[in-house]
This record gives C-alpha cells, structure tokens and sequence, in this order.
C-alpha cells in the first residue's frame, strides 16, 4: 500500500505572504505503477513528492509508504528521509562530483543501515545496476566526465541500486536536449516495467506524462483537479484548465440545449452552430458551457461534408508547415479556430473551407 | 483504501518539537555565539562613552566625554584631517586601480595575469611594513630618493617629503590599489559588451560610446568601490601611526589609540571618538549597500558564453602593458626593494648606490636571535591558527544554517557575520579591551583577548568566503546524499566536506594571513607577555631600532606570507582549470 491523504504545506513566500502549495491532497498509488504528478510550475507536485520523500515536513497529512506510516501528522510520527528507503533522481541529477560512476552508485549501499554489504556484493549490486542503465564500463570514470544523458542514467542506476520500495522521479529527464530526451522516455517506461518498480514521476511536460504513465494526478493550485489513466484525461478533460493544458483545444462558449442523459450526448448552442457533445454528470440544459476539441480532431474539406459531424465554415486565416503536420487558423467570422492537419491535404490562405469535428471528439465542460 | 490501517514501521520515530530540532538549536547558539561577539563590544563602547570617565571605569550617565571631545579646535582638525585623507586615498587609489582594470580587462595588452597574481601579493604584504618602507623611501631626511635628487640637481632642500597630507596618501595608494582593481575589474569584465556593440551600431563612435554607455553603465560599481575605499582610508591605522604622527597629521584612528595610551588612560575621550568614527563608517557602509543593491538592477551580467570586445592596441599593447608594469614596480617594488636592501646593512644603505662591501646577514642574525622577536612569532602563528580555524569553523556552521538548515531566518546569521566589516579594527580594539575590563571574565592581558577580537574581525571574511562556495554546491547533492540512507553524520562527512574542502582550506589560509598582520587592534590588547608581530615591529621602529634590524623583521614576515599567498593563489587557479576542464568535457559528452 502507497499512498498520501489530507497532505498539506504551506511556504512562507517574500512578503509574508502564506502559501498553499500543497492543499489538501489525497492520492493512492498501486504497487508497480508508475504515477504521474503532471502540473504547471508552482502548482504543488513537486512540493508533494518532496513530502514523499521526506525532505519537506508536511504541515498535516498522512504519507504510508509500502504498508508503512513513515509521515503521520496527528499521531506525530516523522520517518526521516535516509530510513524510508526510496530512490530518487534529482531534476540536477545531484551525481557527486568527487566520486567516479561507481562510487557513485555504490553509496547508498555503503551508507546502508538495515544491512551491511560486503564488497563482492556491492561489487555486483552495482555493476547490476549500471548494466541496467547501460552505463557497464564506465565505472573509474570520474562523475564530472559525463554527459548529460550519461549524469542521468547514472542517477537512475544510484536510485535504483538498493531495490527501493518507491522510485520518485522529479522532472528527470528536463534537463536534456529534446531527442534525448524522447529516447530516454522510452528507455524508462521498459526499465519501470521490468523491475515493477512503483513510481512516482513529477513532470510539467504533458507529452511526458501522457507516453509514461499508467495514472495521471493533474496539479493545479496545490491541489489535484483530475486523475484517469492518459487516454481517459486526454480524451474526457472534466475541465477547461485540463483540457487546455493536456494537448492543445479549441473552446466555443455556449449554452446547453439538450441533454440525452444515458448517451451522455448534449445538444450545445454556440455562436458558430449547434454542436452536438458528449458531457459529463454534471452538465444540465440551459447551463453555459465551454466545447473543447482537439486540433487535430478537425478535419478541413473544400465542399461541405457528409452528415453526423459537426461543421463550421470559414476561410484559411494562417497556415503554418511544420512537416509532420500543418497547422492552420480557420477564421468562421465569430473567431478562430485551430486546426491540426496531414499535409497531404493542402489549403492555401483565403481558401474557403469547412470545418468538421466528429461529435464523440467534442466535450462540454461547465463553463 | 485506506492508509490509517498501514502498520507503523520500526524506524518510525516521533517527532521532535520545532525549537527541540538540532538545526534551530544550532541556529540559536550560533546567533548567541555571533551576538556575543559582536554585541558586547559595541555595548561596552556606547556605555563608556555615555558615561562619566571616572578614572576607574564608568560612572554615572553623562555626555562628559562628548563634550571634552567636542569643545577644542582640534575636533575640526581631526575631522578635515581624516575626510581629506580617506576621500585623497579613495580618489587616487580609484583612478590607479581603474587604468589597471581596463588595460587588464578591456585591452589586448599581455600580462593580465600576472599583474592579476601581484595585486593578490600585495595582500599579503603587512601596511606597517609598506609604511616604513616609504620612508626610507621618501623621507626629507633619510630618504634615498631624496637624497638622490637633491644630488642630482643641486638642491638644497628634499623636494619631496612623505611627512606631508599627500605623502599620507600616496603611501596608502600605493598599497590599496590593487584592492581596487580587484573589485573594479569583475565590473568591467561581466559589462556586457552588447550594450556597447548596440551603441556602435546606432551610430557612435567609440569615444562616444566611453562616456556615455560604458561609465554611466560602470557607475554603481565605481560608486560602491570609492564608497569601499573611503571606509578604508578612515579605517587605516599604520600609515597615520607611521607617517601622519611624526608630521602631526592626526586622524580618527590615531588619536582613539592616544587616548587610551595617555597616563592616565582616557577611555571616555577614546570612545567618544570611536563613536564619532563608528557613525562615520556606518554612514558610508549604508550608502555602499545601497549602491551595491542598485547595481543589481543595472543588471548587466546576462549569462555566459559572451567575450567582451577588447580594444586592439596594436604596436602600442607592450608600451601600455610596460606603463602597468612600470605603475606595480613603483607602488610595490620600489618600497619592497629598498627594505630587503636595507636589511642586509646595519646603517642607512641607499639601493645601488653606496657600495655593496659593508653588506652582511648581521640584521637577520640578530633578528632570529632575538627573544622577543621569537616570542613574537610564537604568539603570532598560534593567534592566526586559533583564529583561522574559529572562524572557519563558526563561519561554516553558521552558513550552512543560514543557507540550508533554516534559509528563512538566515539573514539574522548573516547580518550578524558582515556587521565588523563595517567597524575599523582600531574601534573593535578599543571596544573589546573597555568590554573584557568591565566583565568578570579573566582575559584581559592573556592572548585570549587578542583571539576575541581576531575571531571579531575576520567573521565577515569568513562568512563571504564559505557562504558563496556553499552557494555553488547543489541542495539537492546533499540530498540525494539523505534519501540514498545517508545519516546528517554521513551526508557532512562523505558529501558536504570533501565538496566545501578547498574553499575551507582557501578561507582558513587567508584569515590565517590577515591575522598575521593584524596591528590596529592589537595595539590595544597585546601586554607584556603578548606581544605580536605587528606590535613588535612598531616597538622596535618607534624605539630606535636599527635601520636594518627593523627591514630584516618586515622581509622575515614578508617573505612567508607571500608563499602563503602565492600559494592559495596556485590552489584556486588548479581548482578553477579543473573545474574548467570538467564542465567543457562534460559538455563535449
């Protein structure tokens, strides 16, 4: 059992002004997950996994780390950091400059309380652990000699070198250049997978948190406003800050005129059309809402389109190639929308075009 | 789920009380520490003088002392002597320190580092020494110079005496202008040379772009500088003891050290005076943070990866690099060198001029034979030790709170360690000795007195040094160091230690030599049995050593401090290319 109830922390920001960073948070985590604090900066994530480490004392809250109570608030019980058995890696990567790779990785099983190790098996611990971050040979190499990519790699080996019972990841991969960086991602979801190790992973990038996670804890405001699997935050935003930060969208204001309650579908009136959505419980007629839908929902066509989508009509305002894709602004003469599309279908600026959306790809959120 | 049925583990511990943690403990004693330090001095300073001098200590409340300061002529004398002095000295010391900054900083003229190693150098060299050397320099009567001009064109009369308010000047110029440069040239260094460059490109030329981009952009910094070196000027002592006493130039430092020397001593006159300059330097001190503060908004420094355009001199870069060098061996060598010359002679020797046949090892002979001297050494080295390693020791501590243990009360740490950079040594002198004579702790007279106001002294020193090497190492490698299992005891001695060792080392050596030369304060509190290098040369000039005796004393303490010096300056050159070297391959990687 992991987890994190009521954790609350406050700062004292310049000017005597209190803040709420963590407000309030509540979060389970199942063994062998990888959990994502996805946020925007100053919303609180990392505060929390600072808390979960232990390097930051929790004002209130209850913090239970593989079955054990090592932050209890109430009953006063505080777990210091170096008895809780975790393995971190730092957004800095924190590798000691005066130690090589293997002292470096070595020292959590050095400075190891439970046990002591013998020097054949720390010999093997971490040559394991390097092996698995295919870093083997590089062990004399002294920590201020590394790369970028290599520093982190390191730092996954050091935090994983001693078979914690939680990883907690603080915007590991940040700090590299945006190929790496991507390669990295994948390299870490396998090794998360292969070793079962659960996972708690702060990131503000949300194409991050979309490829890693199995769960997403979206952070706003020092509290967590949804939390769903990546396809479930991705494609059932329950409001407009998540669908805004998750992936990019499009927002038409209206009201609602009808709502189908079994199908989840609703009939909303906005400027450009009617447009039918699916909505969640809490969306009754008459309600303003905002219609959310992804740019590369959209699909452009030079002559109207067939029934069952939604469609505006408008003109090319603005087109941008980006290779992969190409993005347009469709001006419909009550705003702009964007629009993500293939390029093999090419519109020119001023051509006159319309706008579908399949409705299952628009959601009504309480405006 | 829920987490109230998690079992409590062994290792959980109950949490301490917020005040009971070792980290708010640490803060408080340190704070007591540093208070003590700092405060009881200056408390006894203000009681003795807001009170009766009676003779046998402090009486009743009274502005007695303020009005025997205040009442004679001399008080105007005192305060025109020393403004002319500070602000002659900050002034021409500025305008030296400038020419070398730029030559090094914005021209392609070679030497920059060397002439950076000996503006360092000069540190190491003691201002009692520097002073004394100027005499035999420039003296109307002993004076080789002197004596050399007046041979060469016929003179009746020295034409140049170092007894004079200029004299004064010069000889403290000379000896702080590096300091100047120093402080000046990281300014000119990290001007971002965009600003010019937008400035040439609008249409300037590049003697419009001096008076009107570069100078109004260096202005905090030359402000801050000339603020920095009036406080100096009004701080120093061995000029103004050496030089400006024989004249009957009296200044602030001078006469406090009188007052307390007169029989019967006249501590209230002394810390009516002390309070007179305290106010003076405190003034100065606070237009100097404010002057520095407003330097950051100017905000020229934006990152790396820039070079300044430096000005191709062309065929005349070795004429301007030998003027430079012309300008060190003046204010430096010229003095250096007649006082090593002199040692090697009994009587007054003029440097390669007289004959060299007389000349002998006799001086440093009798110098390493005297007892006194030896003595001397003893108390010295052993001071400089104990306060070198208190300081270090207390200035880590306190910054390691400051910055990591507890950063939002940090400040009180911080502005305790820094309040003695704004107080002369001559008042912490004055002010530890009326102290430790009120209280019942027996230190008077020992060299425990000494080491209260050396650790006094040099807390800000340390406490710049070891804050901004602690600054440079990443929280987060400390704790890492934790959440991998590493106790406080573990992290301290395998993480932090090995990291903040070279910036240990560098603070402990240069506290170490600072308090070698240490003399203003110690005039106060050395007693028969303690004296220091610094009082025993005084001693042995003002009584009538010889010549040579006293020059081989100065390069006796010269020539270690300078190895000590040259020393610590290798060690950060080694740190700085291995440091260097690692970020480039790293970034190669």
């Amino acid at each position: 059992m992991f987890g994190i109830e009521n954790l609350r922390k406050t700062f004292l920001a310049p000017g005597g002004v209190i803040v709420n960073a963590v407000d309030g948070i509540s979060i389970g985590i199942e063994t062998g997950k990888l959990v994502t604090l996805l946020g925007p900066s100053g919303c609180g994530k990392t505060t929390t996994l600072r808390c979960l480490a232990g390097l930051e004392r929790p004002e209130a809250g209850r913090i239970v780390i593989a079955d054990e109570t090592v932050c209890d608030t109430d009953k006063g019980i505080f777990v210091s950091p170096s008895d809780r058995g975790i393995g971190m890696v730092f957004q800095s990567y924190a590798i000691w400059p005066h130690m090589t790779v293997f002292e470096n990785v070595a020292f959590p099983l050095r400075v190891a309380r439970d046990r002591k190790y013998s020097s054949a098996e720390i010999r093997d611990k971490v040559g394991r652990a390097l092996d698995m971050v295919r870093m083997s040979g590089f062990e004399s190499r002294p920590a201020t000699q590394l790369s970028g990519g290599q520093q982190q790699r390191l730092a996954f080996a050091r935090g994983l070198v001693r078979e914690p019972q939680i990883l907690l990841l603080d915007e590991p991969l940040s700090n590299l250049d945006a190929k790496l960086r991507e390669q990295m991602r994948v390299e870490l979801k396998r090794l998360q997978k292969r070793l079962g190790v659960t996972t708690v992973y702060v990131t503000h990038d949300q194409s991050e948190a979309l490829a890693l996670s199995d769960e997403i804890a979206v952070f706003n405001a020092g509290k967590i406003i949804q939390r769903g699997t990546p396809q479930d935050i991705y494609r059932h935003p329950k409001s407009q800050f998540v669908a805004d930060f998750i992936g990019s969208a499009n927002f038409l204001a209206g009201t609602v005129k009808d709502v189908n309650a079994t199908d989840h579908v609703a009939l909303v009136d906005t400027q450009h059309g009617l447009f039918r959505c699916s909505v969640g419980q809490s969306i009754a007629a008459g309600q303003p809402v905002l219609v959310s839908a992804r740019p590369e929902d959209f699909v452009l066509y030079d002559k109207a389109p067939g029934e069952g989508l939604n469609v505006l009509a408008g003109k090319i305002a603005h087109r941008v190639f980006l290779g992969e894709v190409v993005d347009y602004l469709v001006d419909t003469g009550h705003g702009e929308i964007r629009v993500r599309a293939k390029p093999e279908f090419d519109f020119a600026v001023g051509q006159t075009v319309s706008v579908g959306v399949a409705p299952q790809k628009c959601v009504a959120l309480p405006a | 789920m829920s987490l109230a049925q998690a079992r409590l583990g062994t290792r959980s511990a109950l949490a301490h009380a917020a005040w009971l943690r070792p980290r708010n403990l640490a803060l408080a004693i340190c704070v007591v520490i540093a208070g003590w330090l700092v405060f009881v001095p200056l408390a006894a300073l203000l009681y003795t003088a807001f009170t009766e001098d009676t003779g046998f200590g402090p009486g009743p409340a009274s502005l007695q002392n303020f009005v025997e300061a205040y009442s004679s002529w001399h008080i105007v004398r005192l305060f025109g002597n020393s403004a002319i002095f500070a602000a002659g000295t900050a002034l021409l010391t500025l305008l030296m320190g400038a020419l070398v900054a730029w030559v090094v900083e914005r021209t392609d003229a070679p030497g920059g580092p060397l002439f950076h190693s000996l503006a360092l150098l000069s540190f190491a060299i003691p201002g009692l020494l520097t002073a004394m050397a100027w005499i035999f320099v420039l003296s109307p009567n002993i004076g080789w110079v002197n004596a050399l001009l007046k041979s060469a064109f016929g003179l009746q009369d020295a034409p140049l005496s170092i007894y004079t308010m200029g004299g004064m000047i010069w000889a403290l110029s000379s000896h702080y202008f590096p300091l100047a440069y120093l402080t000046l040239g990281p300014a000119l260094r990290v001007l971002d040379v965009r600003m010019e460059e937008a400035a040439l490109v609008s249409g300037a030329r590049y003697w419009q772009v001096m008076p009107k981009i570069t100078l109004p952009l260096l202005r905090p910094a030359i402000l801050s500088t000339l603020l920095l070196l009036f406080m100096l000027g009004m701080s120093s002592y061995e000029v103004p003891r050496l030089i400006g006493r024989p004249a009957r130039i009296e200044v602030f430092t001078t006469d406090i050290q009188a007052a307390t020397n007169n029989a019967p001593p006249e501590f209230g006159l002394a810390s009516a005076l002390s309070f007179t300059l305290l106010c003076i330097c405190v003034i100065a001190v606070f237009f100097y943070r404010r002057s520095t503060r407003n330097a950051e908004a100017f905000a020229t420094i934006t990152g790396k990866g820039y070079m300044p355009t430096r000005i191709k001199l062309g065929r005349w870069r070795w004429l301007v690099a030998m003027a430079i060098g012309l300008l060190f061996a003046i204010s430096l060598g010229l003095p250096l060198l007649t006082l090593v010359w002199q040692s090697f002679y009994r009587n007054l020797a003029q440097p390669f001029l007289g004959s060299t046949s007389t000349a002998s090892l006799e001086n440093y002979q009798f110098i390493l034979h005297y007892p006194i001297f030896l003595n001397a050494v003893k108390t010295s080295v052993l001071l400089a030790t104990m306060a070198a390693t208190l300081v270090v020791l207390l200035t880590f501590v306190m910054a390691w709170i400051a910055l990591r243990a507890v950063p939002r009360s940090g400040w009180v740490l911080d502005s305790l360690a820094f309040t003695p950079i704004a107080i002369p040594h001559v008042i912490i002198g004055a002010a530890v000795l009326f102290a430790y004579l009120m209280l019942p702790i027996p230190v008077y007279n020992t060299i425990w007195i000494l080491l209260i106001a050396y650790v006094t002294l040099y807390l800000p020193y340390g406490m710049r040094f070891i804050s901004s090497g602690l600054v440079q190492i990443h929280k987060e490698l400390e704790e890492s160091a934790e959440v991998s299992g590493a106790r406080a005891r573990q992290v301290f001695m395998r993480i932090l230690l090995p990291l903040l060792l070279p910036v240990l080392l560098a603070a402990w050596i240069y506290v170490f030599v600072l308090a070698v030369r240490e003399l203003a304060a110690s005039v106060f509190l050395v007693g028969p049995g303690t004296h220091v290098l610094g009082t025993i040369s005084l001693t042995m000039w003002e009584e009538g050593g010889s010549y040579g005796a006293v020059s081989a004393l100065g390069v006796i303490q010269i020539l270690p401090l300078v190895f000590i010096v040259a020393g610590l300056r290798w060690l950060e050159l080694r740190v700085q290319r291995r440091s260097e070297a690692a970020a480039a391959k790293a970034q190669a990687g």
